[in-house]
């Protein structure tokens, strides 16, 4: 098998295995307001359909084609689906699609900053204590990152937010902006809004990263050409440059990536206690008044960026690392 | 301490998986501060002065009477801070067990059978751990009614996927050891290879990764409960958060109320990862939480 067609065979398996992961996705999504206890009527409008009358519930009924057969529902759901139609919701009238779209662009100017910031933070502070094991610049760290291991994320952020915002008054208490401004005024203004969330995020990010990336350079550190390495008199900077990082990096990447629904999950909490304007706020709503739709499509669409997010990192895997493709190395890499 | 304790329970310890206490004074502190949170649990009513149910005076600072004052309905703080840990524990308990048992069988079928099982096992807890389970606990908490039970139910599904993956890895490594193939050898039915020798020889993880699944199980009730989504009569400590937050507690500062079940969350998610330390492997299963 050539190395070509070994990738090409790689990224063939990794489309399959999304699309299935995708389909399985949008059922669960489906078969959870039918497979719930009640009647999936009034779980998928709220309760304020148990108020409805009789007739105006079965027109509603037959609206949302729940007098159907389940199979004929499905493949309607799943067209719906294709077209990113998650009917509307209930409480603001509005297409839930169009609700999230708002929303969703807020949440991704939070989450990219503080995945890469958060990333960048575990590489050199996960390098720092991996070369130094056991040291104590190791050991603070480590004790730090398991620290932010076992703090809820509101709560880290509602200290932060009492700290900074209420008693020095340095931050704002939330929102995006201030308003007001325009221009380059105003992304600065965004910027002072957004530089708590960030952090915060940033911070959980490079915790939960610094571990595996410390781990793995201390593992590689023991390996055979780390020792070849030294045997041949190169110096410790260009061995860990040159030969440990190159092979944390194919690693970091895929943990990155499996780190995505993480990141997604605390950003939703964050958002949330700094009232901004995202998804977060927007699912928190939802949950106060019940409002099924809403909470559906903000899931289908979180997931499927999170799928997104995982399949560039899979195709950047691919093409990074040069043993995948290799029928000498790829023992079980698919 | 833990020199004094008697002879057979060091060893019952001991099988548990939970060595050399004194060689490791993290995990001693873990033990100390789990039993010190489970009596207070269990001996919640003689603890808490007040009745958490009661209702006086609302938002009181802390005095006296009231050691972490009063929250909006004047109950008690101090009082269901203590009580919460009845709720926090269990809920963290339970979930942790079903996901464990969810986990562990997958991983050992999955990397005992090998062929279309394990593809399938794999395959599908690959699925869910793409699926960002915060999202999904979600909508599977707002469409069931609000009860502890259910939130027990909901975590515990949703958080066994690590510990499938952890346990498949080991048992990859464990099934191609050379007193497993004399055993079948031996003709010893798979299940009996499974039960008495898998098992045996994957038990320090499970261990490990149990403690590690009750405090994600209590980090993921936390944040349901803090999004509103907790049980109304059985008030965790993620609610207490939840009520402080959106009741006026935290926008006033009133620190008393949403600080305290807050570090209690974080004093029991540390004891329990501090359980699972070992001097020189240290954190490598952190990796999986």
């Amino acid at each position: 098998m050539s190395q070509a067609e070994g990738k090409t065979r790689f990224f063939a398996g990794k489309v399959l295995r999304y699309g299935i992961t995708l389909v399985i996705i949008l059922t669960i999504n489906f078969a959870i307001p039918r497979a719930m206890p009640g009647d999936p009527m009034i779980n998928l409008l709220g309760d304020e359909a148990a108020r409805i009358d009789n007739q105006i519930l079965g027109e509603l009924r037959a609206q949302y084609g729940l007098d159907r057969p389940i199979q004929d529902q499905y493949i309607e759901y799943m067209l719906g689906a294709g077209r990113l139609d998650f009917g509307y919701s209930i409480h603001k009238n509005l297409k839930v699609t169009d609700l999230i779209y708002d929303r969703l662009f807020w949440t991704l100017v939070l989450i990219f900053p503080s995945i890469a910031i958060g990333g960048l933070l575990a590489l050199v502070l996960g390098a720092i204590a991996g070369f130094r094991h056991g040291s104590k610049v190791d050991r603070l760290l480590t004790g730090a990152s398991i620290l932010m291991y076992s703090c809820p994320s509101f709560l880290f952020a509602m200290i932060i937010v009492t700290i900074f915002s209420f008693h020095l008054g340095w931050f704002p208490l939330g929102n995006i902006s201030s308003g007001r401004t325009q221009g380059f005024a105003y992304l600065l203004d965004i910027g002072w809004h957004l530089f708590l969330p960030v952090a915060i995020l940033a911070t959980f990010e490079a915790a939960y990263i610094f571990l595996i990336v410390r781990n793995s350079i201390t593992q590689i550190m023991g390996e055979y050409f780390i020792f070849v390495a030294k045997a041949k008199g190169l110096s410790a900077r260009v061995i860990e440059l040159r030969h440990v990082m190159r092979n944390v990096l194919p690693q970091f990447i895929s943990i990155m990536a499996l780190n995505f629904g993480f990141m997604v999950s605390g950003a939703l909490i964050i958002e949330i206690v700094f009232s901004l304007n995202g998804m977060g706020t927007l699912i928190y709503d939802a949950v106060m008044s019940r409002d099924y739709p809403v909470l559906q499509g903000a899931f289908v669409f979180l997931t499927i960026f999170v799928l997104a997010a995982n399949f560039l990192a899979d195709v950047l895997y691919g093409i990074t690392d040069p043993r995948i493709g290799d029928s000498m190395s790829t023992g079980k890499m698919t | 301490m833990e020199l004094s304790l008697p002879g057979n329970l060091f060893r019952l310890l001991n099988d548990t998986g939970i060595k050399s206490l004194d060689q490791n004074p993290l995990r001693s502190l873990g033990i100390i501060i789990l039993t010190a949170l489970v009596l207070v649990a269990v001996f919640a009513p003689y603890l808490a002065p007040h009745d958490p149910k009661q209702t006086s005076i609302p938002y009181q600072s802390p005095s006296s009477e009231h050691l972490l004052g009063t929250n909006d309905l004047g109950q008690d703080v101090f009082s269901e801070l203590i009580y919460g840990a009845r709720v926090s524990l269990t809920i963290g308990f339970l979930s942790g067990i079903i996901s464990i048992v969810i986990g562990v069988t997958v991983g050992i079928f999955a990397g005992y059978f090998r062929g279309w099982a394990e593809e399938l096992l794999m395959g599908t807890t690959d699925v869910f751990l793409l699926i960002p389970s915060l999202p999904l606990m979600i909508i599977l908490a707002a469409y069931l009614n609000p009860s502890m039970w259910n939130i027990i139910v909901v975590v515990g599904l949703l958080c066994w996927c690590s510990t499938a993956r952890l346990v498949h890895s080991r048992v990859l490594q464990v099934r191609e050891m050379q007193f497993i193939e004399s055993t079948r050898a031996l003709g010893y039915s798979d299940l009996y290879i499974i039960i008495r020798h898998v098992l045996v020889n994957t038990k320090d993880i499970i261990y490990a990764k149990f403690s590690l699944a009750v405090a994600s199980a209590m980090l993921s009730e936390a944040s349901l409960s803090f999004l509103g989504l907790g049980d109304p009569l059985n008030i965790s400590w993620g609610e207490m958060i939840h009520f402080a937050f959106s009741r006026g507690g935290f926008a006033n500062d009133m620190w008393w109320w949403y600080l305290p079940p807050g570090l209690m969350i974080c004093v029991t998610l540390l004891a329990f990862i501090m359980l699972t330390i070992e001097g020189r492997k240290d954190s490598k299963i952190l990796e999986l939480i």
